[in-house]
């Protein structure tokens, strides 16, 4: 191929017209930085949240070509999509797998911004919209298993009715208004709430949880993905019974999710209190803990009362979660009986945790503490920073293999589809993409090696956090925001990047402007530690 | 490889090769989902064995059995969805030719089967069998198709540029015991036709 990697042609013109032109849009506000070395998921597992909430919106949107939601078609189209449309199945499972790593890495994300504190100093309302943007994430989840209405679905959906059915005030009302009339409208709404309503809130409400600096780390991206299609390959979701209002339904729980709420349910206890009121207690809690926390500082270690609520929520929703999932296997007793769970057990053991998650917070926080004064004490040793140095050729070397054995995972992905093993298929799909973010560190790693002046052949050729600095384009405003405390903010140094310049080194960000502490905090990249240096 | 004129003497610098490997690598991630595509038609049409005709009263079409100059509406493919099988893409006109157009023989050529879907704005045309007409008819804008060939030779439909003249028309196979099948499909306009858009006649 007679193509050249340098000389502009009117393509490259074109693209570069239409990125000056996309500058001065709301999009452009936002500042990516692509890390150009590897940086911790936690500061950005709002980004990955994101990226699954746009895997989900794609497998999403590609499912409803075959979906059909009406009550008896429903289950019927789903196992149409699962065992008869080429690459359903892998669609489904990934959507599936795709919607519970959602949940997970929002819950990762929140518990992270709580214990870090990022919540203090103008992001109140990011942590406010955060947590609506959680409960609309759970719900849509529970829409979305829903809609298939198995004999699970349909006890998901019954439970949901009489929750709503028993709020004291326009409960009824708000049943018929939100749930319709009866089964064949159940499907119908649930479906209408999952692809339109739920999603449309959420992307306005994303607008505002977004802050202006993201970090877009394309191997972590890539590795949650394969992870993703990996789990779909080996535990693929199954379809559940058809529902039948004839047949008696087996036991079956809720994703586990819901299965902390199911627990309070299970307790025959009032329902408003126990599915309505313990929950919306909950979500009013979190969302009013930026109010209520007045520490000055942020660290889990200087705000004990608000770490040690943090553990005992951790704590009571493990539990609750793991019991919602336990069922007596004994089946001698009944099946209330084995349902059942005696609610003052189930509430001492509740209470009981705050004690006990109040003492083990004290318990970890004197230990960090008094292993912060020991590492103050003892000089320093020197960080066994094992770096791997690789020559150039060993890189390329690795790269190839890299590249081979990607050909091999397509060939095998390929004939794994013709023998019908949809699953392993799914499986190899799911290698390549941690593959493929392996490919990318190695490539980035090579790129930056390439950039380096090569000062002294013994000196480590990763820019380390914090001292060196970076020496790459893209790593320059992170790097900048770490080692000064301050963010670039002007328009100039934005462009800098946006139009490639080829300055080299840290010099531009040095000299950029310093803005107050409180912007700061809204940044997403190193800001954790930039918190814990401005505190010393 | 890249040919630009370097200072290096013509070969490809670190960069460039870099680049490319990285170009490659991602092409390699990326090319397992072109055959994701598949995903975007519905499969369920498409069938590679023989099927009954079979006619409205649940009977297979029967060579000893079916009227001369008389006709049935059939469903191909016929699935196990009632939904489905009330398509109108699915419906299909099994004719057996009146006299004069050979529907006497007790074989293949005495019967015909075209796509119902009028080529013009995807109406229902149907078969009518009296005398002075023999002609499939169209309800909405009366085009009107030559039973013989499923050529349009007046209405709308016949005033439309090839392959949107002629109607899709089915193969069939009669066995030993006179029973009618249909043969597997190919949905072309060169084979046996694209239902509502036509069959190159030929």
């Amino acid at each position: 191929m007679g193509v050249s990697l340098h000389r502009e042609n009117s393509l490259t013109r074109f693209l570069r017209w239409t990125y000056a032109g996309v500058d001065r849009t709301l999009f452009m506000g936002m500042k990516f930085t692509f890390p150009s070395r590897f940086v911790s998921p936690l500061g950005f597992l709002g980004m990955l949240t994101f990226v699954i909430f746009i895997i989900l919106g794609i497998t999403g949107a590609l499912l409803m070509l075959f979906y059909e939601p009406i009550l008896d078609r429903a289950w019927n189209s789903v196992k149409t999509i699962n065992d008869v449309i080429p690459y359903g199945f892998h669609l489904r499972n990934i959507h599936y797998h795709a919607s519970n790593a959602m949940v997970m890495v929002a819950l990762l994300h929140m518990y992270y911004q709580y214990f870090s504190g990022r919540y203090k100093i103008r992001n109140e309302i990011l942590w406010v919209t955060g947590i609506i943007l959680g409960v609309l994430t759970i719900l849509e989840a529970f829409t979305g298993y829903d809609i298939i209405f198995s004999e699970r679905a349909e006890l998901a959906i019954s439970i949901a009715a009489s929750l709503t059915n028993s709020i004291p005030i326009m409960g009824p009302q708000m049943r018929d208004a939100f749930f319709g009339a009866g089964f064949h409208d159940f499907v119908l709404r649930f479906y209408a709430f999952h692809v339109f309503f739920l999603p449309i809130v959420m992307l306005g409400l994303m607008v505002v949880h977004f802050p202006r600096f993201l970090v877009f780390d394309v191997p972590m991206v890539m590795a949650i993905t394969g992870a993703i299609m990996l789990t779909g390959g080996v535990f693929p979701v199954d379809m559940g019974l058809k529902f039948d209002p004839n047949v008696p339904p087996g036991i079956t729980v809720p994703e586990w999710y819901l299965t902390g709420l199911y627990a309070f349910l299970r307790s025959a206890y009032d329902k408003f209190t126990t599915g309505v009121a313990w929950p919306g207690l909950f979500i009013f809690a979190l969302l009013i803990v930026p109010f209520i926390d007045r520490y000055k500082k942020f660290s889990w270690k200087d705000r004990p009362i608000i770490t040690a609520i943090g553990i005992t929520s951790l704590a009571q929703i493990i539990v609750t979660t793991y019991w919602g999932f336990y069922i007596d296997p004994d089946r001698t007793k009944s099946l209330l009986e084995r349902l059942v769970i005696d609610p003052i057990f189930l509430y001492l053991v509740m209470i009981l945790l705050v004690p006990l998650s109040f003492g083990f917070t004290y318990m970890m926080i004197k230990l960090a503490k008094n292993a912060e004064a020991n590492a103050k004490i003892q000089p320093k040793k020197p960080t066994g920073k094992s770096s791997i140095n690789l020559t150039e050729k060993w890189i390329y070397g690795i790269f190839i293999a890299l590249l081979a054995f990607q050909v091999y995972l397509n060939i095998a992905a390929y004939y794994a589809v013709l023998n019908g093993m949809k699953n392993y298929s799914l499986f190899i799909v799911g290698i390549m993409m941690l593959v493929f973010a392996g490919m990318f560190h190695v490539f980035r790693h090579a790129r930056s090696l390439q950039k380096a002046p090569t000062p002294k052949p013994t000196m480590p050729p990763m820019p380390m956090k914090a001292k060196a600095p970076s020496l790459t384009k893209t790593g320059e405003a992170q790097t900048g925001q770490i080692t000064d405390g301050t963010k670039i903010l002007e328009d100039a140094a934005a462009k800098q990047k946006t139009l490639a310049s080829t300055k080299s080194g840290s010099s531009s960000s040095q000299s950029s402007q310093s803005v107050n502490k409180a912007d700061s905090a809204t940044l997403d990249s190193g800001e954790h530690k930039l918190i814990s240096d401005e505190k010393k | 490889m890249a040919q630009q004129p370097s200072k290096s003497g013509g070969k490809v610098s670190r960069r460039d090769f870099l680049k490319l490997m990285a170009a490659a690598g991602t092409v390699m991630t990326f090319a397992t989902f072109v055959d994701w595509g598949k995903f975007l038609p519905n499969p369920t049409g498409q069938s590679n064995e023989r099927q009954k005709v079979e006619l409205p009263d649940g009977s297979q079409a029967n060579v000893n059995s079916f009227q001369v100059n008389h006709s049935e509406a059939v469903i191909y493919p016929r699935s196990d969805d009632p939904v489905l099988n009330k398509e109108a893409f699915r419906t299909w006109q099994f004719i057996r030719l009146p006299e004069e157009l050979g529907g006497k023989k007790n074989d293949v050529a005495a019967f015909r089967m075209y796509s119902m879907v009028c080529l013009h704005l995807w109406c229902l045309w149907k078969y009518w069998p009296q005398d002075g007409r023999k002609r499939g008819e169209c309800p909405c804008h009366g085009s009107m198709y030559d039973p013989l060939t499923g050529k349009a030779f007046a209405g709308p439909a016949s005033l439309q540029a090839p392959p949107s003249n002629v109607l899709p028309r089915l193969d069939l196979e009669i066995s030993a015991d006179g029973n009618i099948w249909i043969k597997p499909p190919n949905w072309s306009v060169n084979g046996n036709g694209v239902v509502g858009y036509g069959r190159f006649l030929t």
